[in-house]
């Protein structure tokens, strides 16, 4: 992932491209020279090498596991084609509706960490004191291990010790036993998945915050816009391409959640309520080796993903502008 | 054009041969002389095992490379592995794993191996010999081929901190002679209270965890999960209901444990480590730990209800031979010598983190005069004479028993009765159980025909 560079600066640089493109003649003779042949050469194996991985390590594997969706297979031994019949179960299975449920809820936390993430950036754009520090601190969940984080969270919402309920009990506040409780499970899962997505988010924000000219800003003081119109009028569109990557990112990353589901709550916690579709998968696959049964729910998960990730595209297409 | 089309070849030749480089890790590849050995553990085991392979390899100069995961991992990695056709040629095996690993054809059929390496069998507990023995329907008695080895049993027993019962004035339970139920609770009200007087209780009677302590209740009031032939789930019975629901009142209505909030399953061990908690359970692998501990404890039959006969579960992890491997010979002998070797067996036991697979050296390590916790003994009456294997340890798949848990919480919560969620609960297992039924026969079916 580029992960450093915003949707605009890739934007600039195509067109940059482009324009350099046009300006370098073409080879006529269809590299006939020795030096062409030579890069030529280079070329294709600089090609070859994405072109095979993707082959063997995306291609291959799912159309491996479409056709391990169609059969009853454990994961060791031959497969058993059963058609459409591991679909047709899925139907019926309501933990699997439920952990889709689930999955979906734990989305709810996007717009909170953006908004967030956004107010951060505005804040650490200013000329703070400690600024470069403040701003390595929100980094540094990012560039930790989830794992680490997991288990971490997971002794700060113990309902009697954790540090979560001693903080609520300084205020008088009687906190709920968080991974304990069905109600309470799943916000506390979107609270540290915000907690640990604040860090990136903010960084892009700030990148495309301080990409904004600061002209546009300087015009419409002149036109007497106050703080809050500039934000809305100038800061919110410049930087809504930032916003369209990190839903779309953020929708296909928060579909797989996995890894703080199974540390934090190892059986899908109380009445399956913090078990993500992922989560369901794994179970059923390396847990109870229904391996052919859990490929088709990846698959219906894959589908649904590429759906949404289409439907947004569609959107922004319709609500981007162009600015000249 | 050619030559081109020779680079691309190359190059992809290359990518192949570096991504295969990747993943032969495992497996017995045909330049490396030694075994692979995979397992799961703690650290205390992970260096435990390391050295008793370590001696292995000095007296039969067999390398073993060693590939160890976290418990939690270990499923996931096997299975890659076999996915990916780098079975190790040693490896771990769960009970309940046995029967589809036998089916797939992925474990070999060491019976004939072990019997010309001349391990005395009759001297390793048969609960955990004869849980990888399997005849293609039946597994865990003594007629089945053998498919591994234990690498430990592990009699699941229970304790209390005599420290505590001696400075409240307690008559220490006896160690033969296991407490009812009416004679447990009055001794559970008496140690629930607040010791420093600040309001709040910080002392109880014990603390225990429904999915991993509820069997011994059950059992002990003539309850269980299935029939003798497993294909009826049985755990909408009177006696089974009585059982959850004593054992839900322990924490709702006499208040003898930490309550649903302080009740997780991490508390109630770090409180009996602090001296909070006055029964819990004390398995062989926490003897490493609770020897360290600042007050005495000892091991205990668990209280039994109204059969007055005291019940607990004996798990076992066994050990097994890939039929991928390339060094069969090899691979048995390290099976036979992690299971059933005096000195291996010695290393892992002086670690604490089992008890020995061995009759005669269990004997010796139960009688040891300074031996921590006194009542070792204990442990080798739940292998030999009451101990049971979990419910699900020889079906097919474990799904239809871990049905029982997911929604337990309001029970255990106090929020709705045992019985009544016992006879919500048992068609959802009994369908889960008759398709895992179902499934063993279609593989056994499959693998005899």
């Amino acid at each position: 992932m580029t992960s450093a560079t915003t949707p605009a600066a890739v934007g600039l640089g195509t067109a940059a491209r482009k324009k350099a493109a046009r300006r370098t003649p073409a080879p006529q003779d269809g590299g006939s020279t020795k030096l062409h042949r030579i890069e030529r050469r280079w070329a294709l194996l600089f090609v070859a090498a994405p072109v095979i991985g993707y082959l063997l390590f995306v291609l291959y594997p799912t159309g491996y596991a479409l056709v391990a969706s169609f059969t009853r297979w454990n994961g060791l031994g031959a497969m058993q084609f059963v058609g459409l019949d591991n679909y047709v179960a899925l139907l019926s299975d309501e933990r699997f509706h439920l952990s889709l449920y689930n999955t979906f809820f734990y989305m709810l936390g996007i717009p909170i960490g953006l908004a967030l993430s956004l107010a951060l950036a505005l804040a650490m754009n200013r000329r703070l004191v400690g600024r470069a520090a403040f701003r390595t601190i929100y980094y540094i969940p990012v560039i930790s291990s989830l794992a680490a984080i997991a288990i971490l969270w997971q002794w700060a919402y113990n309902g009697d010790f954790g540090l979560v309920n001693q903080f609520l009990a300084f205020f008088g506040i009687e906190g709920p036993n968080w991974l304990a409780d069905a109600t309470w499970s799943k916000p506390a899962i979107i609270m540290m998945a915000v907690w640990k997505g604040l860090g990136y988010s903010m960084l892009l924000y700030l990148a495309a915050i301080q990409s904004v000219p600061r002209s546009l800003y300087e015009a419409a003081s002149l036109d007497g816009a106050g703080a809050w119109q500039r934000f809305r009028a100038i800061t919110l569109p410049m930087v809504q391409p930032v916003t369209f990557f990190l839903v779309v990112t953020n929708i296909i990353a928060g579909a797989m959640i996995f890894t703080e589901i199974q540390i934090m709550t190892p059986t899908g916690g109380p009445e399956y309520s913090t078990a993500s579709t992922v989560f369901h998968i794994w179970q059923q696959a390396f847990k109870y080796q229904q391996m052919g049964y859990a490929t088709a729910m990846a698959i219906v998960l894959g589908v649904l993903i590429l759906l949404i990730t289409l439907i947004q595209f569609r959107l922004n297409k319709r609500s981007s502008f162009v600015i000249d | 054009m050619k030559k081109s089309r020779l680079m691309a070849g190359v190059v992809a030749g290359l990518v192949i041969a570096s991504t295969a480089a990747c993943s032969s890790g495992a497996g017995g590849g045909d330049e490396s002389e030694g075994l692979t050995f995979m397992f799961r553990g703690g650290e205390d085991e992970k260096a435990a095992y390391q050295a008793a392979i370590d001696r292995f390899t000095e007296e039969t100069g067999v390398e073993v490379e060693v590939i160890v995961t976290d418990a939690d991992q270990y499923a996931t990695k096997l299975q890659a592995a076999i996915a990916g056709n780098t079975v190790p040629d040693v490896f771990y095996i769960e009970q309940a794993n046995l029967q589809s690993y036998v089916n797939n054809g992925i474990l070999m059929d060491i019976t004939d191996q072990v019997a010309e390496q001349d391990v005395d069998l009759e001297n390793i507990w048969e609960f955990g010999v004869n849980s990888y023995r399997y005849d293609g329907t039946l597994q865990g008695t003594s007629e089945g081929r053998l498919y591994g080895l234990p690498k430990d049993v592990g009699p699941f027993g229970f304790g209390y901190n005599k420290t505590m019962l001696e400075e409240a004035g307690i008559e220490l339970p006896d160690a033969d002679e296991p407490l009812t139920w009416d004679e447990w609770l009055p001794i559970l009200t008496e140690l629930t209270k607040d010791t420093d007087g600040d309001g709040e209780i910080d002392q109880w009677g014990t603390g225990l965890n429904v999915q991993w302590n509820l069997q011994s209740f059950v059992w002990s009031n003539g309850g269980d999960w299935t029939n003798e032939d497993r294909t009826q789930v049985t755990v909408d019975t009177p006696e089974f209901a009585e059982a959850l629901q004593f054992f839900t009142d322990l924490t709702t209505e006499h208040a003898v444990t930490p309550n649903p909030e302080q009740a997780q399953t991490m508390d109630t061990y770090q409180r009996f480590m602090a001296g909070e908690i006055g029964f819990f359970p004390v398995a062989p692998w926490d003897l490493s730990v609770y020897n360290e501990l600042d007050f005495d404890y000892d091991v205990i039959p668990w209280p039994v209800g109204s059969t007055g006969e005291t019940a607990t579960w004996v798990g076992s992890l066994g050990i097994g031979v890939s039929t991928t491997t390339d060094m069969p010979d090899e691979a048995v002998k390290l099976v036979t010598y992690l299971s059933a070797d005096e000195e291996a067996q010695q290393t892992l036991v002086d670690a604490n983190i089992q008890i020995p697979n061995r009759i005669d050296t269990a004997q010796e390590w139960a009688s040891a005069p300074d031996a921590q916790p006194a009542n070792r003994q204990e442990y080798l009456d739940i292998v030999e004479d009451y101990g049971r294997a979990m419910p699900a340890a020889f079906t097919y798949g474990a799904q239809w028993y871990d049905e029982l848990w997911v929604n337990i919480q309001p029970v255990v919560d106090g929020d709705q009765p045992a019985a009544e969620y016992l006879a919500e609960v048992q068609p959802r297992m009994q369908a889960l159980l008759d398709e895992s039924n179902a499934q063993a026969e279609a593989a056994a079916a499959q693998n005899n025909g």
